[in-house]
């Protein structure tokens, strides 16, 4: 179930990526239309961060190859924004939360210069659109495990790039924080960019996507979420856990299901 | 007590060469890689041998090239035989610097008739020598000594290094997937810091030596990094502690009638353990500064 679309902003021409010999991504091949929120969904160790490294190029893939903007990869880096998992720095790191997120804006302003005002209040703005205004001095070391996903959400927004790969940026953090982002996220796709998140909580992903990738190990679907979202496909991506998916997805399909309430 | 222009003189290139190594050292210990510094101090000695053989000199622009040249060389090796080889890094650092120190060894004695290199010289180094080793030009006018100015011109590389990479260095310290994203060359970026790591613990050689080039590097940044947490306050503290142990070292190696460089790292070592003592006993008052989280809204 794979949808290809014209004039993709993402394209993936059979990857192949493995570590030592094992492959741990068989025949990737997708394509990916311009302004969606796309979520990238399946149990642990399906290759999503995988997949997502080998398009930003932090991994060579064995074979196959990717274009972004319908160019090669380093033609458009400035273009392209990146929110690693937090477990993937020290935030014992001597540095302020506006260090941080002033860090999203150094790409574009090159070797050598200096970043200045017009850099110092895009990152107040990107803090204020995460709900970090309050905490620009704060040292990173001070800060709870939602408060540096959001500094690091914050981070890839002051690039101002217009393709966003994010690899699980909802990793600790609450509901409530968890629905403003993804608001956020939709605003920005509503504006042109394109955002593609690692996800792992069928119900938000549900709600929120438009697009949705479906992985493990190959490609299991790709497409829009009216297409893609089914019990076959589901049970494709993640297998043994069927009868637990079964429910979640009966619970999905009655209309108002909020875990909160009900 | 009078003015002692030859105490001036040690003091002060002795602080020349502390800041420098503890400013460069900062980042290397953000990075985790302070042994790496180690490895790089011993490393180059097969360069030195070469550019003294090519040039036969042992103050030659050759032996500083031919250093640098094997820095670069020993970092590329441990980071190819972390990755590539699939060694811990710990294993690879001591792998690749110990070859390559062996390699020096068997160089210089088999060109012990061409090469006139004082393995101890290398090693340990004598600050005490300084002022009478003048720089003298042609014309027979003394300019002061020849290893002040070594290390002056070593510290304005290093702050103009640290001045003109500062955000590259940073994010290349902090996050060094994001920078690949973004397009900043970080293998380049960790190549030049290595190399002006290289030319540092070249030009200290011969007043602190290679094992106690490696103390400067690592000590004060660790004490300062554990009295702040923030950056700008983290390289000055490191800058003061430099000058503070240049100081306390000679005067008390003056005291006791021993070496300078070994009491200027012994003092580092006393500063390190002060700071580590009263770390420990710190009431949770002065640690917890936090203030509660804020509710977040859009």
């Amino acid at each position: 179930m794979i949808t290809q679309v014209e004039n993709p902003i993402l394209e993936i021409h059979d990857l192949t990526v493995s570590y030592d010999q094992n492959p741990v991504l068989w025949n990737v091949d997708l394509s990916l239309p311009a302004g969606n929120l796309v979520g990238i969904l399946g149990p642990n160790g399906a290759g999503k961060s995988t997949l997502i490294k080998a398009i930003m190029g932090l991994i060579a893939p064995t074979s196959g190859f990717v274009k972004v903007f319908d160019k090669p990869l380093n033609e458009v880096r400035s273009r392209i924004s990146y929110v690693p998992q937090r477990e993937s720095v020290d935030w014992n790191f001597p540095a302020s939360v506006l260090d941080v997120v002033m860090m999203g804006t150094y790409g574009k302003l090159g070797l050598f210069r200096r970043p200045g005002k017009k850099e110092k209040d895009l990152a107040m703005k990107s803090l204020e659109q995460v709900g970090m205004s309050g905490f620009v001095g704060r040292q990173i070391s001070e800060l709870s495990g939602g408060q540096q996903q959001r500094v690091f959400i914050a981070r890839a927004l002051a690039q101002e790039a217009d393709l966003y790969l994010m690899d699980e940026p909802f990793a600790g953090v609450d509901m409530s924080t968890e629905t403003a982002i993804f608001h956020l996220l939709q605003e920005m796709t509503a504006a042109g960019k394109t955002v593609i998140v690692v996800h792992h909580d069928i119900h938000s992903a549900m709600n929120f996507f438009d697009w949705l990738i479906m992985l493990n190990l190959h490609l299991v679907a790709s497409g829009p979420k009216e297409l893609v979202m089914n019990e076959d496909m589901l049970r494709k991506t993640y297998g043994g856990k069927l009868n637990l998916l079964t429910r979640v997805t009966d619970l999905i399909r009655q209309k108002d299901f909020n875990p909160l309430k009900s | 007590m009078t003015f002692d222009s030859n105490a001036f003189l040690i003091i002060f290139t002795g602080s020349l060469i502390a800041v420098s190594c503890g400013f460069l050292g900062v980042f290397m210990m953000l990075r985790k890689m302070s042994m790496t510094g180690d490895a790089i101090s011993h490393a180059v000695l097969p360069g030195i041998v070469i550019g003294y053989f090519v040039s036969g000199s042992q103050r030659s622009l050759e032996v500083i090239i031919g250093a640098g040249l094997l820095g670069i060389l020993a970092t590329l090796m441990i980071d190819w035989l972390r990755k590539k080889a699939r060694v811990q890094l710990d294993a690879s650092i001591g792998i690749t610097f110990t070859l390559l120190f062996a390699v020096g060894i068997i160089l210089i004695n088999l060109l012990a008739y061409k090469v006139d290199l004082d393995q101890e010289c290398v090693l340990y180094g004598e600050i005490a020598y300084l002022p009478i080793d003048s720089w003298i030009t042609k014309n027979g006018m003394n300019l002061g000594p020849r290893i002040t100015w070594l290390a002056g011109l070593n510290f304005f590389f290093v702050v103009g290094f640290i001045y003109l990479l500062f955000k590259e260095l940073i994010l290349t310290s902090f996050d060094e997937n994001f920078s690949s994203v973004m397009g900043i060359p970080s293998k380049g970026i960790n190549l030049a810091l290595m190399s002006i790591v290289s030319y540092t613990t070249v030009s200290s050689f011969e007043s602190v030596g290679a094992i106690l080039v490696v103390a400067l590097l690592v000590v004060p940044p660790v004490t300062a990094f554990l009295w702040t947490k923030s950056l700008m306050p983290l390289l000055k503290l490191t800058g003061g502690l430099g000058i503070l142990i240049a100081l306390l070292g000679y005067y008390l190696a003056y005291w006791f009638d021993s070496s300078i460089a070994g009491m200027m790292v012994t003092v580092a070592g006393i500063f390190f353990g002060i700071s580590v003592l009263i770390h420990s006993k710190k009431p949770i008052w002065l640690i917890g500064t936090s203030k509660s989280p804020q509710p977040f809204e859009i």
